[in-house]
């Protein structure tokens, strides 16, 4: 103890020399903590607020979601009296049309008068529901966001059709309480009255039409109790029940997701840092040298002298982590304008303790973790050296401690992130991979020091400098490549997914995709649309299938509550799923494991699964699966598997069952049309003028929505990675900062022997050259091994090796390198001889 | 106070294997005040260093203030130093950070001792400087520093004091200042003191004078009484 006080008192005297060589150092690990910190406190603001907002998302304490059908008189009546609030709504595709022709895919919902049970529905001009909603002079209102109005060149008070129905529009849309933050939709929202819905025509056998009962429980009953009353007393429903803890499982498994990405590449930034962490102690050692000498020739024990220094690097790591972690504890409110409206949530609390501990502990150790190997060297030096006017340089081994308490370190910090993140392996297989790509890095910049050394001489002087300051001792070389390698990495691989998914959902839509999807055609249009369609001029291609709703309720006898399932499949068990049934199989489909059943099949009900889910689920042929139909369950067996290509954008079922039992339920019909561009506009008035029911999605407008999604989240991961360039940049700055005063030395006396200021920066403008070219080709092959195991292996979907993003990163290792270099050094350059040969 | 029997010194090189000392005799009494002299590269210097712990023989018996150093640690012989063995260097040595105080008060905090500080301040004022306690290295003439660097040496009492030039860096009437005050201290202190220095007039102020030549001593005389 006596000891760790002396060192306190003697690191506090070490501190009067100032922070100035720690610059970088704070930098690096406020950026990395900064990163960690904001990504953390932003995601629990996001939970907590999802939480905060449960009720008002969900509509309700809980809600029961049918699909297609009314809830039955028996149910409703149970429900009312069960509950203390009880509100109904439905939610469908329609067309809405102007009456000038012009028409756009609406996402209508229904609502009854005691909708919102939570939240404030607010509208402009602000009106009742009643007043907005209510049949005034035999016309229904209709509140649409406002987007819709220019689009069908209306304004408020005039009338839209949906469907058949005539609706005048009474206010826009400014804040519906229980939309949770769809990423993707398909229209903008219009809003009637239940009571409205049936004239609209829309809902037929069939249609894609979901029924939401919202209700607050009785008083003082626990969701779980009153779930199990209602499964009690209606055991076959078919419904879909969520409480509070599931508001809105789409939106908090996005920002779980997001989250864990976010945060390993925040962690990578710290890492990137690290490099800098070390440099800084490893300089500050080297010119703390004598001092160190002088206390071990008055008397101090190596243990002391690492004491000193450690103490010192925990201090300032303790000031850098702080200040990252104060820009991590203002991000939240920084940044809850922004987000709470996309989100729809109220955001603006407090930062949670909870991320702003683990960002400072992960600070605290990522510091201590670069810090110790030049801590342990400085326990080591040699202080005979003082009586020789320098310090011998020879290598002597590590203290025993080091390895044991990198591996602790080391260990410690990968333990935290893995534990904490909600994709355990994902995030293990990110931090293995982190620690391949450092050492790449660093076995490269050994490779290019050896390389450097033994190339023959080249003749010109500037090149021959330049490949001798790549290698001589000191040289910057080895941190310059590892710390913006790594970085480099990072973007190469975010420019290359987000290229790579860019390119499918705009310039690889696939040539022979559908134009349109048509949903929502009734059996007794079916006919008549065939005919519309098959006649149409453009038209080159059309196929139409049946098409049902229904959820898997068990695999095997076995519910998929009670199974684990792989996470690449989990999307099939979430919600209900499209299905269909054929007698033949569909043109194109192949089989890679069973048979097809005869045209005419009339036996036990059969299906066709896709391959990836049955592989998924190790499934075999005859296994069987329960679908749970309009409340009813079918239970078939599996009579083959099928590969889906999913990207070809042509009708796909997980599922397709035999023709027999499922023909009978009540279906619609989901059509694709492949029309040429000049046709296009005249399709579409043509099938929702004959079928106002009908429901047309353009595949272009789609994937664009699709593609605005995709360009949001990529756009926050490229910022993050950005974040991790920056800190490779930092340790570039510093690793150039730090060789300055060798530089200017060489430079003055190449001077005085007759170099020319041409020559050197010629010389200085290769060496950096050289630096950057080898890090970022390095940094384009490593990059594209990771986007292409992420794309590949992680989001199923093809990789392509795109030059732009590569070239780019090139360029950018390139430009930074040499800018950062140069500038780096420019003072060099103009350094005076005199003054300094006198010094020296 | 120093007994070395056999003592050498042989260094690695990429040449081959140097011997630095070749079978060093010497043994000096309490109090004895010696000089040691040579050309550059006699091992003036590296003996030095053998004495204060600071390299290990490679061959022979050293033992310093009674003290064996065989198997001693670097630790051990750390705290060898910190108790029995106080240092002068040509480049004084001063820690940039610290002020003259705190700088003398090391090597006592270093060994516990709860007065470090008003002992520092007495052995500065030992030296003239007592006006100088608060003044950091920087801000202190090339004179103060060594007397700064003196008081540092000799303030935990010292057995023995190695000084390496202690007047190299110094102009000839510093240098003599400094001296004086060195020889006035040590004879106070009663300290064993070995000093190394191309000076003869300093050399001759010794009651001994070492001369060391190819990594032997090739003379030993003493100064009539």
């Amino acid at each position: 103890m006596a000891t760790w006080a002396l060192a306190w008192r003697l690191m506090r005297r070490e501190l009067r020399g100032g922070v100035r060589g720690f610059r970088v150092f704070l930098a690096c690990l406020a950026l990395g903590v900064a990163a960690l910190a904001t990504v953390g406190t932003v995601s629990a603001e996001l939970l907590a607020g999802l939480d905060r907002d449960a009720r008002a998302l969900l509509g309700g304490e809980v809600e029961l979601r049918l699909f297609n059908r009314p809830p039955e008189a028996t149910e409703q009546a149970w429900l009312a009296a069960n509950a203390s609030r009880l509100s109904q709504t439905a939610e469908l595709r329609a067309m809405a049309r102007a009456d000038a022709g012009e028409r756009r895919l609406v996402e209508l919902k229904a609502v009854d008068d005691a909708y919102p049970l939570h939240g404030l529905l607010t509208m402009e001009p602000p009106l009742s529901l009643t007043a907005a909603l209510g049949l005034r002079d035999g016309v229904y209102g209709v509140v649409v966001e406002a987007d819709l109005l220019p689009r069908l060149g209306l304004a408020l008070g005039d009338h839209i059709t949906l469907g058949e129905g005539s609706f005048q529009i009474r206010a826009t849309l400014v804040h519906e309480p229980d939309r949770a933050a769809r990423a993707f939709t398909l229209g903008p929202r219009a809003l009637i009255a239940l009571e409205a819905l049936p004239s609209t025509g829309l809902v037929g056998p069939g249609s894609l039409v979901y029924r939401q009962l919202r209700l607050d429980l009785p008083a003082g009953e626990s969701y779980a109790a009153w779930k199990a009353r209602l499964d009690a007393a209606f055991p076959e429903a078919g419904w879909r029940v969520r409480g509070l803890d599931e508001a809105a499982p789409g939106l908090s498994r996005f920002v779980e997701r997001v989250r864990l990405f976010m945060t390993l590449v925040g962690l990578t930034a710290l890492l990137v840092g690290g490099v800098g962490v070390a440099n800084a102690v490893r300089a500050h050692l080297e010119g703390r040298r004598n001092t160190i000498a002088t206390l071990k020739c008055l008397g101090a024990a190596g243990g002391l002298i690492t004491r000193i220094y450690l103490l010192q690097v925990l201090v300032l790591a303790a000031l850098g982590t702080a200040i990252g972690l104060a820009v991590g504890a203002l991000a939240p409110s920084l940044l809850a304008p922004l987000l709470a409206e996309r989100l729809n949530l109220t955001l603006g609390g407090a930062p949670a303790p909870l991320p702003l501990l683990v960002a400072g502990t992960l600070g605290l150790a990522t510091a201590l973790l670069f810090a110790l190997s030049p801590l342990a060297r400085a326990q080591r030096l040699p202080a005979a050296g003082l009586f020789r006017g320098h310090l011998e340089t020879r290598r002597r081994r590590a203290p025993g401690w080091l390895w044991p308490a990198l591996a602790l370190l080391g260990g410690g910090i990968a333990l935290l992130v893995v534990l904490g993140s909600d994709d355990r392996l994902f995030a293990l297989g990110f931090l293995a991979a982190a620690v391949v790509v450092l050492l790449a890095f660093r076995l490269a910049a050994a490779g290019l020091i050896w390389l450097a050394r033994r190339l023959p001489r080249p003749r010109r002087t500037s090149w021959r400098l330049a490949l001798g300051n790549l290698h001589r001792p000191g040289a910057p070389t080895a941190s310059v490549v590892v710390s913006l390698g790594l970085g480099l990495t990072v973007l190469a691989a975010v420019a290359l997914i987000q290229a790579n998914l860019d390119r499918q959902v705009s310039e690889e839509i696939p040539a022979n995709a559908p134009t349109f999807y048509f949903l929502d055609i009734q059996n007794d249009q079916a006919a008549a649309y065939d005919a519309l369609v098959g006649g149409f001029a453009g038209v080159t291609e059309a196929t139409r299938v049946p098409m049902l709703r229904g959820r898997i309720s068990a695999v095997n006898g076995q519910r998929p509550e009670d199974m684990s399932l792989p996470p690449e499949v989990a999307w099939v068990f979430q919600s209900d799923r499209g299905l269909t049934w054929a007698k033949a199989l569909p043109e194109g489909t192949t089989l890679s494991a069973g048979q097809w059943w005869p045209a005419d099949y009339s036996g036990p009900p059969l299906v066709s699964l896709d391959k990836a889910v049955g592989d998924a689920l190790g499934l075999r042929l005859g296994d069987t699966l329960t679908v749970n139909v309009y409340g009813r369950d079918v239970t078939a067996a599996i009579a083959s598997f099928r590969p889906i290509e999913w990207a070809d954008l042509k009708i796909n079922f997980v599922m397709i069952f035999s023709p027999g039992l499922l023909e009978a339920a009540p279906a619609s019909h989901l059509a694709t049309v492949r029309v040429d561009a000049a046709h296009e506009a005249a399709l579409e008035r043509a099938v929702t003028d004959a079928f106002p029911n009908v429901s047309a999605i353009r595949v272009r407008d789609a994937l664009a929505s699709f593609g605005e999604m995709l360009g949001a989240v990529a756009g926050a991961i490229g910022g993050t990675g950005g974040v991790t360039v920056l800190a490779g940049l930092l340790v570039l700055a510093g690793a150039v900062a730090a060789g300055e005063r060798r530089r200017r030395y060489d430079a003055v006396v190449l001077k005085v022997l007759g170099a020319t200021r041409r020559l050197l920066i010629g010389s200085l403008l290769l060496e950096f050259a050289l630096l950057g070219l080898a890090t970022a080709l390095l940094a384009a092959i490593l990059g594209s091994l990771a986007a292409a195991l992420v794309l590949e292996a992680v989001m199923n979907t093809p990789f392509f090796l795109l030059a732009p993003p590569l070239v780019w990163t090139l360029a950018a290792g390139l430009l930074v390198t040499t800018l950062f270099g140069l500038a780096g050094t420019w003072r060099a350059l103009g350094g005076k001889a005199a003054p300094l040969l006198r010094n020296e | 106070m120093i007994e070395l029997s056999g003592v050498e010194l042989t260094l690695p090189s990429l040449a081959g294997p140097v011997a630095i000392l070749r079978g060093i005799d010497l043994t000096v009494g309490a109090g004895e005040s010696v000089a040691l002299v040579g050309p550059s590269g006699s091992g003036k210097t590296s003996l030095l260093m053998i004495l204060a712990g600071l390299e290990q023989a490679t061959g022979g018996k050293v033992r310093v203030a009674g003290v064996d150093f065989a198997g001693r640690g670097e630790d051990a012989l750390a705290t060898l130093r910190r108790d029995s063995i106080g240092i002068v260097f040509q480049d004084f040595h001063l820690v940039p950070t610290m002020t003259a105080q705190e700088n003398v008060a090391v090597p006592l905090e270093l060994a516990g001792r709860r007065d470090a500080f008003a002992r520092a301040a007495e052995a500065l004022e030992s030296v003239g400087l007592g006006h100088r306690l608060t003044h950091y290295p920087g801000q202190l003439s090339g004179g103060e520093q060594q007397r700064t660097a003196l008081a540092r040496a000799l303030v935990a009492q010292p057995k023995l004091l190695l000084a390496d030039e202690p007047t190299g860096n110094l102009d000839g009437a510093t240098g003599e200042q400094v001296i004086e005050l060195l020889f006035r201290l040590a004879g106070e202190g009663g300290q064993t003191l070995l000093l190394i220095t191309h000076d003869p007039a300093l050399a001759a102020r010794c009651a001994r004078r070492l001369q060391m030549a190819d990594g032997r001593i090739v003379q030993d005389e003493r100064a009539a009484a």
